[in-house]
């Protein structure tokens, strides 16, 4: 009898499976590692105007010692649009083009020797994108890592390339948003107010100077009323004297008469 | 009499001690507003340099005022033992003056003193600090530097100031190469940073991350307080004193 069943019988299956192998043989591996700004030790700088400060991807590209790492700096909008085959060093992907018409370029190439793994104790592994002044500005130089013109959002992902083939990336980070410097006329100088201690200094010493100047005038207007004791004022030191010369009189009175 | 007598010499024996106390306090007043006034490691040449250094006005009225009540105190003891009602009145009438004058004094410093606030430091410092070609303004940025360098510390609330705020420092230093100045930066021996990235980078330890307020806000109140209080508590006792002056001028016969 002839054979009407096919010899395999998951063959339609099969080969679908087979055709979705084939591209990920030679695709991007997907690390499950999405870099993130600086946690560790807690950085007064972690994120400038003009800079920001992610982790090294230390034990993330293990399996790529050949590979030379990249660090994909995109807007957030143009993340997913970002072309892996896209080389570094070229008009496509330089510094000196971002943000326009170039909307994500590639910076801070290193082997995994720069990043050796595990990452020893005390050391700080940070990467400070935008750190690179000097060449912002120079085309001979399209893989600078220059200072980021806006404040954002911006949003990065590892990329691992041998020679010119991508072979593994990172997931894209978070997004991440600058520092905005408000304009310092917004400062207001004026909002003080007064403390307690000046109204209260201010009130009591006046009430204290009111109550002496109208003391004064009645002193003045009303001067000659009577003093402590009540009978009439004290005398002065001179008055006594007059009456020790009147005793003397008294005294000498009665030896007149005899 | 006799009782009168006492009185007269009870009352006699409080203005006598009440005008020591007041000459005492003249020459202390004095002392602590010529200390304010030449204390080089105070506020005192931030304040000048940014033209600030109204509260110094106070202490300069003091320095006179407490001479004066030295001076006036004498002639009270001098007129309440003798008696006299034309001594003692124009004993009342200059110390009303000199209490005015300190009463001005204490209102200044404290008035001034509020008007001191870290938004007005930073403000000026934003403005000034590092703006070039300006003779003021030098003086504002070596008066800062010094600052810094002495306490320690960066701007007013802290390096972030920088970071907030536009500045005339912004204008002429890259916010890359200088998230702060470089005096924020821990330095060496030879005024040079110890580790320049980790103060780019904010690494505690390499940076100064505390705020120069508290720095500066210490002198200004303790001058502030020192003059409003102390000269306060003189013009309180000096009331006394010359309520019962006047009591005892009206007591006099003529």
């Amino acid at each position: 009898r002839p054979h009407s069943r096919p010899r395999h019988p998951g063959v339609r299956t099969m080969l679908p499976l087979l055709l979705l192998l084939l591209p990920a043989a030679h695709g991007i591996a997907q690390l499950g590692y999405r870099p993130a700004l600086s946690k560790d030790p807690p950085l007064g700088g972690l994120r400038t105007a003009s800079t920001f400060v992610v982790e090294q991807p230390r034990c993330v590209f293990k399996d790529y010692g050949n590979a030379v790492i990249w660090l994909v700096v995109a807007l957030e909008q143009a993340a997913s649009a970002f072309n892996n085959s896209a080389g570094p060093g070229t008009p496509e992907t330089a510094f000196q083009g971002f943000p326009d018409p170039v909307r994500a370029y590639m910076t801070l190439n290193a082997t995994l020797g720069s990043y050796p793994c595990p990452k020893p104790d005390g050391e700080i592994t940070v990467l400070r994108v935008g750190s690179e002044t000097s060449c912002a500005q120079d085309e001979t130089r399209p893989t600078c890592n220059g200072p980021l013109p806006g404040p954002g959002p911006y949003r990065v992902k590892f990329l691992a390339l041998e020679g010119s083939v991508p072979v593994a990336e990172t997931a894209w980070s978070v997004p991440i948003m600058l520092k905005e410097a408000k304009s310092l006329n917004s400062i207001s100088t004026t909002d003080g107010g007064h403390s307690a201690d000046m109204i209260a200094i201010t009130t009591i010493l006046s009430i204290l100077f009111a109550i002496l100047l109208a003391g004064l005038v009645a002193t003045l207007f009303f001067w000659g009323s009577d003093s402590c004791g009540g009978s009439g004022t004290f005398s002065k030191p001179e008055s006594v004297t007059v009456r020790r010369y009147n005793t003397h009189h008294v005294y000498d009175q009665p030896a007149a008469r005899l | 009499m006799a009782k009168s007598d006492d009185c007269v010499h009870i009352l006699q024996g409080l203005l006598v001690f009440g005008n020591v106390v007041i000459g005492m306090c003249g020459i202390a007043l004095t002392a602590e507003c010529i200390y304010f006034v030449s204390n080089p490691y105070g506020a005192y040449p931030l304040l000048k340099a940014t033209e600030n250094s109204d509260i110094y006005a106070a202490a300069w009225i003091g320095i006179f005022v407490g001479l004066a009540l030295f001076a006036l105190s004498i002639l009270g003891i001098i007129g309440v033992i003798k008696a006299s009602r034309t001594l003692l009145m124009v004993y009342i009438i200059l110390m009303l003056i000199t209490f005015a004058f300190e009463m001005a004094s204490c209102i200044t410093a404290a008035t001034h003193r509020d008007s001191l606030t870290p938004e007005l430091f930073l403000k000026q410092m934003l403005e000034r600090y590092q703006k070039p070609a300006n003779n003021s303004d030098n003086e504002v940025t070596k008066t800062w530097d010094e600052l810094m360098l002495q306490n320690h510390c960066c701007g007013v609330q802290g390096p972030s100031d920088w970071q907030e705020y536009t500045s005339a420092f912004r204008l002429t230093h890259s916010d890359a190469d200088y998230p702060w100045p470089r005096m924020c930066c821990v330095l060496d021996a030879q005024g040079l940073p110890v580790n320049l990235d980790g103060c780019k980078l904010g690494v505690p330890g390499y940076y100064n991350s505390n705020g120069c307020y508290n720095a500066i806000s210490g002198p200004v109140n303790t001058h502030a307080w020192g003059v409003a209080w102390f000269g306060f508590a003189i013009l309180c006792w000096t009331f006394c004193v010359l309520l019962g002056t006047m009591f005892y001028w009206s007591g006099i016969e003529y």
